[in-house]
Order: structure tokens, then C-alpha cells, then sequence
């Protein structure tokens, strides 16, 4: 589903210099990832370039469902690539990446509307599963930390998608809802048939979930720029 | 794009901003309803003025200056133009009097379609008249009234009369015609003319020399109103072109007009001023409000939203907020309108202050489209915000 050999992506130039190098990375439907690092590291920039709002710079290979994403970025397909986002990508953001004017419900539901889908009750459903069905006509202002971050990610999967993305999802929760949520999170993807790519820098919680772990390494070049380098899974 | 979906989420983000959408609307309402008010007051004073000098008929009346010399059959053409609406000639004017008791009344020449006349009946033939109001105040006459009338001549130093009766038809209204006067049928004003140049009217029995065997009566003048206040310029000067002094009224009506054209000159400079103080006030609040909504932006984009949609979302903030701000507008023009017509208006029917429907309709669609294009110069930025800018931003 996934398939990208030699992406490149910079930012800033001379010591200020910021590369990503991802050499390869291969992912099937179903497969559940986990991204480590220190923060900083670049696992947000990684994030940004599966969820097809980061243009790469240099590709050897980059295909999202057999299409040429490369070729999408060099010809400016903007409407294209925010098809591809709505249709087949959920993205969990650090901190919910919430709409403040919306009430739970409709957050969640708003990929299902993009899409013109028609509810089938999967709202109601996730929320049951995420634990937040109370919150449903709440403002997202009036909820905790960890209940915004659940429905985070039940509007990441609202949409059924194939490729779910987040970013240090647990990042703000304390260790016992950090792992809450990380559970919850994959079950339901898991559920879904859903790909995962997950950020995080807590590696023994991504391991004590199960998830296959890669991490990202960074070294200092002769120029002074920072490269950071995807490895293999450990 | 989902037009609706982008329309519900921009009507709640509006609605959850109800502080900011308040002060935006009432920036709008402080430029429209000014300018609904000063239009309708010149709307409504024009239009007043106007429609005064076209409910009376004098002003449109053209008065040829001079004696003239015109055939039955020129006045009967001048009758059919299109931007004539009544003429009828006249008979000279010493010989156009009768004497009713001791009152002498001014003859004057009607027929069907006289606009002095309109609603009341029209005199036919030899028996039939309308009187003016001051002649009918100091005869004491009343419509159905028959009226003694005497017609004097002098011949040969010796001075002889005849006398008709003649019923009264109906009054005339004060403001159509102020003095003392009586309106006949042409025929009976040619008879009193007859008379008094010594020939017999064998109508109504009246001795002297026999008429002229087809001799064309000769008219010095004639009664002629213009259809509409814009003819009479024109009936002005093709009579100067044909060597005719008349006198018009062409003068106030240039007076009305020029002012109706100086006020339309003065409420186009102020709406140009206010509506370019709007669209700027407008375009900076979308720019304002693009980078206050980065973070919402953003997340919609990320979520798959296009360019065009996120410009809709802009666009529809502003345009709802123009909605408001012109129904409240003419909500507080209305409450306005109904203060000035109390304060100027004596007449009913006049206005001081009156708008018609089509320009609510007009205001409605200048307010929506500076708002719409606007906006959307101002929330063209939305086009350079990348999804993966904001999204950290929380």
C-alpha cells in the first residue's frame, strides 16, 4: 500500500540544515509501525510527508495504492492529494488538532461528511469504543487532555481509512492514559484492516503495545546540518 | 467541494466568533444605513418634487407668446404628436368673455382629454359649461345650475347683447385653475367671437351679417399641454425652430432635475467613499481573520479540504455578516424613514424620505458583492497555508 525508496526531504541551509533521509520503507495493509526518536528528530516531518502535506524533495520511490505521489507534488495536484488525504488517510495530531467551534459529534463526523457518507452510526460506535460518548455535544474546550486526544483519533477512523497516522498521540496524558489511549487507539485500527505509522518517543510503550519499531537516528554532518536517517526495524 | 458542508462549518465558526461577527456587522451597518438614509431622502424629495409638478398640469402647459395666426387643421396636428397630450385652439381673447349677472368670466376652449378637466365631465355643445371655483364661489353656483349669460357687442358705437342659458356641469377644482373663468366647447366660444364681429349665429338665433361662404376661421392661439415633463424642452424648441415664442415652465422643471442630478452626484461621492471604506475594512478583516483561523485553517486542509473550499469558508463569514448588517440596516433606515416622513411630510402620498423595493434589492446585492469579492482578495492567503504549518501550532 505503502512504498517509498530513497525520499528525501531538507530544510534551511548550511548549519541550519535539516535533512530526512528515509531509505526505504514498506507497508501493508493492516501492518502497525511504530516511529521512535528524541523529539526533534524529524518523526513529525516523516509523518508529513505519508500524510501527503509535505512535498519531498528528492524520491527514488514514492507510491501511496500503486499511485506516483512524487509525480502528484511535481505537477502541483493540490485538489489531488487532499482527495487521496480525505479519502484514505486519518491523522491523530499531538495535541487533537480539534476544531474549537465544532461539538464532539460533529468533529468526529466531519471526515464522514467530507466524503458524503452518509452516518452509519460509526460515530456513536466510536465514541463508545474511545469512551467519550458522554462528551458528544461538548465544545472541545470543555474536555481533558485525554478525552480530546480519544477523539482525535476516533475522527481519524471515522472514515473507515487505510492509513492512519499519529503524532506523539500520547505525548500529553500521564503514563496510565498514555497507554489508555495508545490501546484503544490501535484496537480500532486493528479493527478497521487500518495501516498505522506512529510517533512516538516513549519506546517501551510502543513495544508493550506491539507495534514494530523503527527508530530514527540523527548525526551531525561536516557542514554543520543535522541528517537524520529512518532505520530498519529493531 | 461541499458547498453546504463548508457553508454549515463557516455559519457554526461564525456564530462561535458571535463577539467579533457583531462588531464586523455593526462596522457594515454604520456604512449602509447612512447612505440608505441619505438616499432615501433624496429619493424620496425628488420624487415628491416631481411628481408635484407632474400632478399639475400648468407646468406642463405650453403658452404660445404673441398673436399668431393657426389653421384648425395645424392645432389638430400639433393634438395628434406623441409627446402632445391636449391641445385645442383658442379665439381671440377680447372676444373670449361672457357676463354672467355682473361677474365677467375669462372663456376658455375644451374638449375631451383636457387634462385641467380630468374627472370631472366634459361641456359639449352650445349649452354646457365648467366653471372655475372663484366664479363658481361668487355666483353661488352649483353643478346642474343654470346660468343666465349675456354676450355684448358693440356695432357701429351703438352697444347690443344676447343672452344663452347655460347649465353648469360641474367646478373645478381650485388648484386647476385660480381665476375667474368659464371652460365651453370650442363652438360656443367661435359663436361669441361671431357675434362680436357683427356675424349672425344661427345656432342660438343671434342676428348680424352672414358668415363668410368657406372662409377659414384664423385662431390666435391655442391651449397645448406636453404628455410628460421631458417633452416640454422639446415641444420648446421645435416651436423656436418654427419662429413661435412660447412660454413654459421648462425652467422649474430644469430646476427640479439638475437638483435631482446634484443630489445623485453628492450620494454617489459619499456611497464611493463609504463603500471603498467598507471593502477595505472588509478585506483586512479576512486577512485578520486567515491568520487568527491558521490553526482551524489548516486542520481542514489537512483533513482534505481544497484551496477553493477554505476561500468559500472566508468568503461565506464575510457574506453572512453583509446579510446582517444590511437587514439591520434597513431595519434601522425603516424605523428613520417612518421619523423623517413624520417630521417633513405634510401632503399624504408625499414622502421625505421613501425607497423602493428594487433599491433594497440593489443595496442588498452592492453590500453582498463588495463583501464577496472583498473577502476573497483578502482570504486569498488561504491558499498559501500548508497543512503541515499550523497543525503543530496547538
Amino acid at each position: 500500500m505503502l512504498n517509498l525508496s530513497a525520499v528525501h526531504k531538507s530544510r534551511g541551509v548550511g548549519s541550519q540544515r535539516y535533512s530526512l533521509v528515509i531509505p526505504g520503507l514498506h507497508l501493508c495493509a493492516g501492518e502497525q509501525l511504530a516511529i521512535v526518536g528524541p523529539s526533534g528528530c524529524g518523526k513529525s516531518t516523516l509523518l508529513d510527508l505519508l500524510a501527503l502535506v509535505l512535498a519531498p524533495d528528492q524520491v527514488g520511490r514514492f507510491e501511496f495504492n500503486q499511485l506516483d505521489i512524487e509525480g502528484l507534488w511535481r505537477a502541483n495536484q493540490q485538489s489531488t492529494l487532499a482527495g487521496l488525504r480525505s479519502r484514505h488517510l486519518g491523522y491523530v495530531l499531538q495535541t487533537g488538532g480539534l476544531l474549537g467551534f465544532l461539538d464532539v459529534r460533529s468533529n468526529i463526523a466531519l471526515p464522514r461528511q467530507l466524503l458524503g457518507l452518509k452516518d452509519d452510526g460509526s460515530v456513536a460506535r466510536l465514541a463508545a469504543q474511545l469512551q467519550i460518548s458522554d462528551q458528544l455535544a461538548k465544545k472541545p474546550g470543555a474536555l481533558s487532555v485525554g478525552q480530546r486526544q480519544r477523539v482525535s483519533c476516533a475522527r481519524a477512523l471515522a472514515h473507515a481509512p487505510q492509513l492512519l497516522l499519529a503524532d506523539e498521540p500520547t505525548a500529553s496524558l500521564d503514563p496510565l492514559n498514555a497507554e489508555r489511549v495508545m490501546q484503544a487507539l490501535l484496537a480500532q485500527a486493528r479493527e478497521h484492516r487500518a495501516a498505522c505509522v506512529i510517533a512516538t518517543h516513549d519506546e517501551p510503550l510502543a513495544r508493550a503495545s506491539g507495534l514494530q519499531v523503527r527508530r530514527i537516528s540523527c548525526q551531525r554532518d561536516s557542514d554543520g546540518g543535522v541528517t537524520a536517517t529512518l532505520g530498519e526495524a529493531c | 467541494m461541499r458547498i453546504p458542508l463548508v457553508a454549515s462549518l463557516a455559519w457554526q465558526d461564525y456564530r462561535d466568533d458571535g463577539w467579533l461577527s457583531a462588531c464586523s456587522v455593526l462596522a457594515l451597518v454604520a456604512v449602509i444605513a447612512p447612505l440608505l438614509v441619505l438616499f432615501g431622502l433624496k429619493f424620496g424629495l425628488v420624487s415628491s418634487l416631481t411628481e408635484r409638478l407632474e400632478n399639475d398640469p400648468a407646468t406642463r402647459e405650453i403658452i404660445p407668446l404673441g398673436g399668431g395666426r393657426f389653421s384648425h387643421a395645424f392645432v389638430e396636428q400639433l393634438a395628434q404628436r406623441s409627446d402632445v397630450a391636449f391641445a385645442i385652439p383658442r379665439t381671440r381673447q377680447i372676444a373670449a368673455t361672457a357676463q354672467v349677472g355682473a361677474l365677467t368670466l375669462e372663456m376658455l376652449p375644451t374638449a375631451p382629454g383636457d387634462p385641467l378637466l380630468s374627472g370631472l365631465p366634459v361641456p359639449a355643445g352650445l349649452d354646457q359649461i365648467v366653471l372655475s371655483h372663484t366664479a363658481a364661489e361668487k355666483l353661488a353656483a352649483r353643478p346642474g345650475d343654470w346660468l343666465q349669460t349675456r354676450f355684448a357687442r358693440q356695432v357701429a358705437g351703438r352697444v347690443e347683447a344676447q343672452g344663452t342659458r347655460l347649465q353648469v356641469l360641474a367646478v373645478l377644482p381650485l388648484e386647476a385653475f385660480a381665476r375667474d373663468g368659464l371652460f365651453a366647447g370650442l363652438s360656443l366660444l367661435e359663436a361669441a367671437e361671431d357675434y362680436r364681429d357683427g356675424r349672425a349665429v344661427l345656432a342660438l338665433g343671434w342676428p348680424g351679417d352672414a358668415a363668410g361662404e368657406g372662409a377659414q376661421r384664423v385662431y390666435p392661439a391655442f391651449r397645448l399641454y406636453a404628455r410628460s415633463l421631458s417633452d416640454v424642452e422639446p415641444l420648446r424648441v421645435h416651436f423656436a425652430a418654427q419662429n413661435l415664442l412660447v412660454s413654459t415652465q421648462a425652467l422649474s422643471i430644469a430646476q427640479v432635475q439638475s437638483l435631482s442630478r446634484n443630489l445623485s452626484i453628492v450620494f454617489w461621492i459619499i456611497a464611493g467613499l463609504a463603500l471603498a471604506g467598507a471593502f477595505a475594512a472588509i478585506f483586512a478583516g479576512a486577512l485578520a481573520a486567515v491568520a487568527r483561523k491558521r490553526r482551524e485553517l489548516s486542520v481542514l486542509r489537512l483533513l482534505g479540504f481544497s484551496t477553493g473550499a477554505l476561500l468559500l469558508f472566508v468568503t461565506l463569514q464575510a457574506l453572512y455578516g453583509a446579510g446582517f448588517a444590511a437587514l439591520l440596516s434597513a431595519g434601522l433606515y425603516g424605523l428613520a424613514e417612518a421619523g423623517l416622513n413624520r417630521l417633513f411630510v405634510q401632503v399624504p402620498g408625499e414622502y421625505a424620505s421613501h425607497l423602493l423595493v428594487r433599491h433594497y434589492a440593489l443595496a442588498l446585492v452592492a453590500v453582498l458583492g463588495v463583501s464577496a469579492v472583498a473577502a476573497a482578495c483578502g482570504g486569498w492567503r488561504v491558499a498559501r497555508i500548508q497543512a503541515c504549518e499550523g497543525i503543530r501550532d496547538v
